[in-house]
C-alpha cells in the first residue's frame, strides 16, 4: 500500500528575482511502513519535498496523495485535518508551544481532534519516550534533547499512519542526536509507521532502508538495501 | 565620564539605533499624543487668559465699573465718577418681551433688556449682524437691537415693532458683536438693546424693579495702569461712598466667572492629559521593553567585546532619551498646532478675539511630565540591560529570568513618579481637585496593575479546560506573554475616567432636568408692583387645577460687612464664597418659610419692632462662622442696614422654591420701595399651551412683570453645562487613543509568537477556526475583565464625586456602562482580529525552517 505517492510535483516559490523551481516534476512513491531517508546539499529541495508531503506547501502543480487521500486540490483546512488524522512531524527547532507544558504540549494534536482520552495518551507517549518525570514542565526548563523527544512524543501520540522528521537532530550534540535517533527508529518498527527522514547527514540516511538523494529539486539518487 | 567618552557612546546609540526606528512607532506616538495633549490644553487656556487679559478694557467696558441693583447713580455720585474719567450709563433688567397687539400663543418672550446711554460702548464697537455700527441707532427715536433668537421666537423682523413695558420699540436690526457681553450674569433670554430714554419710556425701571445701574469708568491713560493703581480707584469709590452698596470690579478681571471656569477647565483636562501620558506610558516601557529583548544579542556583544555595565547602560539611556526628545518636541509643535487650527476653524463662536500665544511655562511643564513619565516607564527595562552577559552568545537561553533591576533604577523611577505628582500639586489652582485626581488616579493603575498580574496568575491556576481552545486561550493569557497587563493598563484606566465622566454628566443632567423636585414651581414671576400682586395671585391661582401662589417681597443688596468686617477681607471657604460676592435676594417676613426649620435662636415675634433681626442659612453661616447673636450689614438701595442674627435655619435649596440666604424682620426693610417675587406651582404638569396662554395672559395685563418658566432657565444652564461636558468628554476620549495605541503595540509585540503558535497549531493538524475561536476566547476575557472593572470603579468614582463633593444624587446610567464594555470590546476584538487575520495569512514554511 502507498503511504504517499508525489505525481509531477512542481513547487515554484516567488522571490524578488522571480519564480523559483524548487521542485521539479517530482514522481515519487513510499509504501506504507517503509523508513525513507531524504539527503541532499543545502538548496536541493528536502525540506520542501517534505512541507508539501505533509501538506505545508502546496504544491504549484501535480498530484499529491497522503495516507490515501489526495490533497492536491484542498484547503488548508482540509489539509490540516489529513494531518490532524494521519501525520506526524518532528522538526530540527523542536518547535513546541512555550507556554505550555511538556503533557500539554503532547496532547495538543489530540485536542484539536476532540479525543477523549488525550492526557491519558500523552502521559502514555511520553513513557514511551522515557519522559514520563517532566510532564509538568515547560519546555524553557528542559534540554535540547529531552525537547526533542516532548516533540517526538508528541508527533506519535495520535498514532499516525506517517511521520516526518526534519534534522531532528540538528540542534543536538552528537550522543544525545544518537538517543533521539534509536527513539525514532524503534517507535517507527515498532509501530509500522512510514518514516520519512531530512538528512544531510548520510550516517543517518544510512539507518533507513531506502535512501533517496535529491540535487537541484529532482531525485538523483534512489537505493533501498536488500532486505536483512 | 569624559565628554570623548559621552560623545562615542553616543555614537555607538545612533549607530546601534540606526533602522530600528520602527520599532518605535508606539513609544513614538503615545509620548507625542500624550504632550499634545497637554500642550494643546495649556494653549487653549494660555489663550482665553491672555485674551481676558488683552481685553480687558473691552470685555468690562472701561477700566472700571461700579455698579448697584434697584438705585441709579445719584447726581453727587455721577460728579465724583465724572470727575475721574469719561463714564457711561448702563441699566440692566429681565423684561418680557412682546409682538404688539397679538394675543396667540408665543407673542411673548423672556429677554435681558440692556439700556445704553449715547456714550456706549466707550470700548469696543457693537455692531449688527451684517456689521453696521448700531451705538447710534439706538438714540434717534424708540428704537432696539435684538438678538435674531428673538426676532425668531416672537416672528419679528427688521423694522417690526415690540412691546417692551408700557412702550413700543421698533427692531432695528440684529446684534452681531456686542463688546462688553461676557461681563454680565448668567443670560437666560435672548438680549434687547435700547437707549435710557427708551426704557424710561417702558415704565419697566421703576423703584423696586430689578434694574442694575452699571457705571463704566474710562480713565484717561488707563490702558497704563497697572494693578496698584486699579485697585486704588476701587479703594477710592469704596472711601468715597462707603455706604452706597457699590460693587467695583476692573479691566484686570472683567469676567471673573469665565475666568474662573477657563481656570478650573484647564487644570482639569490638564490632568485628563496626564492621565493619557501615563496610559501611553505603557506603550512606552513595551516598546522599549521588546526593542531591548530584540536587542539581547547585541548587548551580549558588546560585553563580549568589553563594554562595561555602564557603557551598555549609558548607550541604550541614549537611545531611548533622543527617542524620547523627538516625541515630545513632536508633541510640543502639534499642540500649540491643534490650537490654532482651532482656533482659525471655530474662534468667531467666541465673544472676544483669542490671542493664541504660546507660554513658555506650558511648554516646559508638558515638556517635563513627558520626560519624566518617559523615564519612568523605561527605567524598568533598561536596568534589565545589566542581566544580559556575553556566555548568551555561546548557548541557547534555557530562562531569561526576567529579575529585577538594581534598587538605583526603582529609586529613580520613584523619584520620577513623585516628580510627576508634585507637579500635577503644585502647578494646581485648586489642589483639592489635584489630590483627588491623583489619588484615584493611583487608585486606578494600581487596581488595573494588579489586574495584570491577576489574571495571568488566575488563568495559570484554572482547571485546565477539556475543550483545546479554551485550554489554548487559558494559556495564552497565563503564559509569558501574555497580554493581559498591556490589556488591563491600556484599557482599564482610560475606560473608568469615561464611566466615571459619563456618569457624572448623567448626574448632573438629571439633576437639572428629570430631577427636578416634585413640587418645583413651574414658573417664576419677578417685579410684580404690591398694587398688581393682588391681582395677579387671582389671576395665577385660577389658571389650573391645584395651582398654587407663593409670593415672598424681594428687594437685591449685597451684603457689606460681617460682624463690622468688611467682605473684601473676609476669605471665605469656596462653598461660600457666592454669598459674599455680588447682589442677594432679601426679603423679610412675619414667619418663617414653611420648607425651613429653625435649628438655633428664635423666630421673631409678629408685629417685631426694634432691632433689625436676620434669619440666616444656618449651612452657609457655619462656613462664614456666623453665630446668632452676630450682626450683619447689607447694603439695599445705598442705605447700609445692620441686623442682628436672631435664628439659623435650614434651607432646603434643592427644591427650588422661593429660597434666600436671609430673611429679615419687616420692620427692617417694609418701608423701602420693593417688589414682590411669586412662583407658580402646580401638582401635575400643565399642557405646554396651557402655561404658554397663562404667559401671554399675564404679560399683556402686567406688562412690567417678568414670568421665568423654570424648564427654560434649567435648559440654559444645561446647555452650558453640556458644553464644558463635551470639551471634557473629548479630552477623556484621547486617553482611549493612547490606550488603543498601547493596545496595538503590545498587538504587535505579540504578532511574531502568536504567528508561530498558530503556524505550529496548523501544523499539528488545527483548522483556521479553531485559532480564531483561541484569539476570540482571549479577547473576549480580556476586554470582558478591563470593562467590567472599569465599569465598576468608574461607577465608585462617579458615586463619590455626585455624593461626596458634588452632594447631588447620582443617576446610574446602564447604558454608561454598557458603553464602556462595548468600546473595550471593540477595541480589543478590532486590534485582535486585525492581528488574527494577519496571523491566520501568514505562510507556515518560513516559521518552521530551522535558524
Amino acid at each position: 500500500m502507498t503511504a504517499i505517492l508525489l505525481d509531477k510535483v512542481q513547487l515554484t516559490l516567488t522571490s524578488r528575482a522571480g519564480p523559483v523551481a524548487i521542485l521539479k516534476d517530482m514522481d515519487l512513491s513510499i509504501d506504507a511502513g517503509e523508513t525513507v531517508g531524504i539527503v541532499g546539499p543545502s538548496g536541493s529541495g528536502k525540506s520542501s519535498l517534505l512541507m508539501v508531503a505533509a501538506g505545508l506547501e502546496r504544491a504549484s502543480a501535480g498530484r499529491v496523495v497522503v495516507a490515501g487521500e489526495d490533497i492536491t486540490d484542498t484547503s488548508e483546512d482540509e489539509r490540516a485535518a489529513v494531518r490532524a488524522r494521519a501525520i506526524g512531524i518532528v522538526f530540527q527547532s523542536f518547535h513546541l508551544m512555550p507556554t505550555m507544558t511538556a503533557r500539554e504540549n503532547v496532547a495538543l494534536p489530540l485536542e484539536l481532534t476532540s479525543a477523549p482520552d488525550a492526557l491519558a495518551r500523552a502521559d502514555a507517549a511520553l513513557a514511551d519516550v522515557g519522559l514520563s518525570h517532566r510532564g509538568e514542565h515547560f519546555p524553557a526548563e528542559m534540554s535540547g534533547g529531552e525537547q526533542q523527544r516532548v516533540a517526538i512524543a508528541r508527533a506519535i501520540v495520535g498514532a499516525p499512519r506517517i511521520l516526518f522528521a526534519d534534522e531532528p537532530t540538528g540542534n543536538l550534540d552528537q550522543k544525545t542526536g544518537q538517543e533521539v535517533m534509536d527513539l525514532l527508529m524503534r517507535l517507527a518498527s515498532e509501530r509500522g509507521t512510514t518514516l520519512v527522514l531530512v538528512t544531510h547527514d548520510p550516517l543517518l540516511a544510512g539507518r533507513c532502508r531506502r535512501r533517496i538523494t535529491l540535487g537541484d529539486g529532482r531525485i538523483v539518487a534512489d537505493e533501498r538495501k536488500p532486505p536483512a | 565620564m569624559t565628554a570623548a567618552k559621552f560623545a562615542r557612546l553616543g555614537k555607538l546609540a545612533l549607530r546601534d539605533l540606526r533602522g530600528n526606528l520602527r520599532s518605535f512607532w508606539v513609544f513614538l506616538a503615545c509620548l507625542a499624543l500624550g504632550v499634545t495633549t497637554l500642550t494643546g490644553v495649556g494653549t487653549v487656556a494660555d489663550a482665553v487668559r491672555a485674551s481676558l487679559d488683552s481685553n480687558g478694557r473691552m470685555l468690562l467696558g472701561g477700566d472700571v465699573a461700579v455698579s448697584r441693583m434697584h438705585l441709579r447713580a445719584s447726581p453727587q455720585e455721577r460728579r465724583w465718577l465724572e470727575a475721574k474719567g469719561q463714564i457711561s450709563e448702563i441699566a440692566t433688567l429681565r423684561a418680557m418681551a412682546r409682538k404688539p397687539g397679538a394675543e396667540a400663543l408665543g407673542a411673548s418672550a423672556l429677554a435681558e433688556v440692556k439700556a445704553v446711554d449715547a456714550l456706549y460702548p466707550l470700548t469696543g464697537r457693537l455692531s449688527t449682524e451684517d456689521g453696521a455700527d448700531t451705538a447710534g441707532l439706538l438714540h434717534q427715536g424708540p428704537n432696539a437691537v435684538v438678538d435674531r433668537l428673538l426676532g425668531e421666537r416672537l416672528g419679528l423682523g427688521i423694522g417690526d415693532r415690540l412691546t417692551l413695558g408700557d412702550g413700543e420699540v421698533v427692531i432695528r436690526g440684529f446684534t452681531g458683536r456686542e463688546p462688553d457681553k461676557l461681563a454680565g450674569q448668567a443670560a437666560f433670554g435672548p438680549r434687547v438693546l435700547i437707549s435710557l430714554d427708551t426704557l424710561t419710556a417702558t415704565g419697566l425701571a421703576k423703584p423696586g424693579s430689578l434694574t442694575r445701574w452699571t457705571y463704566r469708568l474710562l480713565i484717561p491713560g488707563g490702558e497704563r495702569l497697572g494693578a496698584p493703581e486699579l485697585e486704588g480707584v476701587r479703594k477710592e469709590v469704596r472711601a468715597a461712598f462707603p455706604d452706597a452698596g457699590f460693587g467695583v470690579s476692573d479691566r484686570r478681571d472683567p469676567a471673573p466667572g469665565a475666568r474662573r471656569a477657563v481656570d478650573r477647565l484647564g487644570q482639569f483636562l490638564t490632568l485628563v492629559g496626564l492621565t493619557t501620558l501615563l496610559i501611553g506610558g505603557a506603550g512606552v516601557a513595551n516598546a522599549v521593553a521588546s526593542y531591548l529583548d530584540k536587542k539581547r544579542r547585541t548587548i551580549a556583544v558588546f560585553r563580549a567585546l568589553g563594554a562595561s555595565s555602564r557603557d551598555i547602560l549609558s548607550i541604550y539611556i541614549t537611545e531611548i532619551l533622543l527617542l524620547a526628545v523627538l516625541g515630545i518636541v513632536a508633541g510640543l509643535v502639534l499642540g500649540p498646532v491643534v490650537t490654532l487650527t482651532g482656533n482659525a476653524l471655530f474662534g468667531h463662536l467666541l465673544p472676544f478675539p483669542l490671542v493664541v500665544q504660546i507660554e513658555a511655562t506650558t511648554l516646559v511643564a508638558a515638556a517635563a511630565y513627558g520626560l519624566l513619565v518617559a523615564l519612568l516607564f523605561t527605567l524598568w527595562p533598561i536596568g534589565r540591560t545589566e542581566e544580559v552577559s556575553a556566555a548568551l552568545l555561546f548557548r541557547d537561553e534555557v530562562n531569561t529570568g526576567k529579575r529585577r533591576p538594581r534598587w538605583p533604577f526603582a529609586t529613580a523611577m520613584l523619584a520620577a513618579l513623585a516628580l510627576i505628582g508634585a507637579i500635577a500639586f503644585f502647578t494646581a489652582e485648586d489642589r483639592r481637585l489635584a489630590l483627588y485626581f491623583i489619588g484615584g488616579l493611583s487608585v486606578l493603575f494600581a487596581v488595573f496593575l494588579g489586574l495584570g498580574a491577576a489574571v495571568p496568575w488566575l488563568a495559570r491556576r484554572l482547571p485546565a479546560p477539556r475543550r483545546p481552545e479554551l485550554r489554548l486561550a487559558r494559556n495564552n493569557l497565563g503564559g509569558p506573554g501574555s497580554l493581559a497587563r498591556q490589556a488591563m493598563l491600556s484599557l482599564g484606566t482610560g475606560l473608568s475616567l469615561l464611566v466615571a465622566i459619563a456618569l457624572v454628566d448623567r448626574s448632573l443632567v438629571s439633576e437639572l432636568k428629570g430631577g427636578l423636585p416634585e413640587r418645583a414651581p413651574s414658573y417664576f414671576f419677578l417685579d410684580i408692583g404690591k398694587d398688581e400682586l393682588a391681582p395677579l395671585t387671582a389671576m395665577l391661582a385660577g389658571s389650573g387645577k391645584g395651582a398654587t401662589v407663593e409670593t415672598a417681597p424681594m428687594l437685591r443688596g449685597r451684603l457689606v460687612s460681617l460682624e463690622g468686617v468688611p467682605v473684601e477681607e473676609i476669605e471665605a471657604p469656596p462653598e461660600a464664597e457666592w454669598v459674599l460676592t455680588g447682589d442677594r435676594g432679601l426679603t423679610f417676613s412675619e414667619d418663617p418659610p414653611a420648607s425651613s426649620k429653625i435649628m438655633e435662636g428664635a423666630w421673631w415675634p409678629k408685629g417685631h419692632q426694634g432691632e433689625p433681626l436676620v434669619s440666616f442659612d444656618i449651612e452657609l453661616a457655619r462656613a462664614l462662622e456666623l453665630e446668632v447673636g452676630d450682626a450683619v450689614t447689607v447694603n439695599v438701595l445705598g442705605r447700609n442696614v445692620t441686623a442682628k442674627i436672631a435664628n439659623l435655619r435650614t434651607v432646603d435649596w434643592d427644591r427650588l422654591a422661593i429660597n434666600f440666604v436671609m430673611i429679615f424682620s419687616p420692620n427692617t426693610l417694609e418701608k423701602a420701595p420693593y417688589n414682590v417675587l411669586a412662583t407658580l406651582s402646580y401638582p401635575t404638569p400643565q399642557p405646554i399651551a396651557e402655561e404658554a396662554k397663562l404667559v401671554q395672559r399675564v404679560s399683556t395685563q402686567f406688562p412690567s412683570i417678568t414670568a421665568i418658566r423654570v424648564k427654560d432657565a434649567i435648559e440654559a444652564i444645561g446647555g452650558v453645562l453640556a458644553q464644558v461636558m463635551t470639551a471634557i468628554r473629548a479630552t477623556a476620549s484621547i486617553t482611549l487613543l493612547a490606550g488603543a495605541l498601547v493596545l496595538a503595540g503590545a498587538m504587535a509585540t505579540a504578532e511574531r509568537r502568536r504567528i508561530y503558535e498558530a503556524v505550529l497549531l496548523k501544523t499539528l493538524g488545527a483548522r483556521r477556526r479553531q485559532v480564531l475561536l483561541t484569539h476570540l476566547i482571549e479577547y473576549v476575557t480580556l476586554a470582558g475583565i478591563a470593562g467590567v472593572v472599569a465599569a465598576g470603579l468608574g461607577t465608585l468614582a462617579a458615586w463619590i464625586i455626585t455624593r461626596q463633593v458634588m452632594e447631588i444624587a447620582f443617576a446610574y446610567s446602564i447604558w454608561s456602562v454598557l458603553g464602556a464594555l462595548g468600546l473595550a470590546g471593540a477595541l480589543v476584538l478590532g486590534f485582535g482580529l486585525i492581528g488574527s487575520w494577519r496571523v491566520l495569512s501568514e505562510r507556515p514554511v518560513p516559521y518552521l525552517r530551522a535558524e
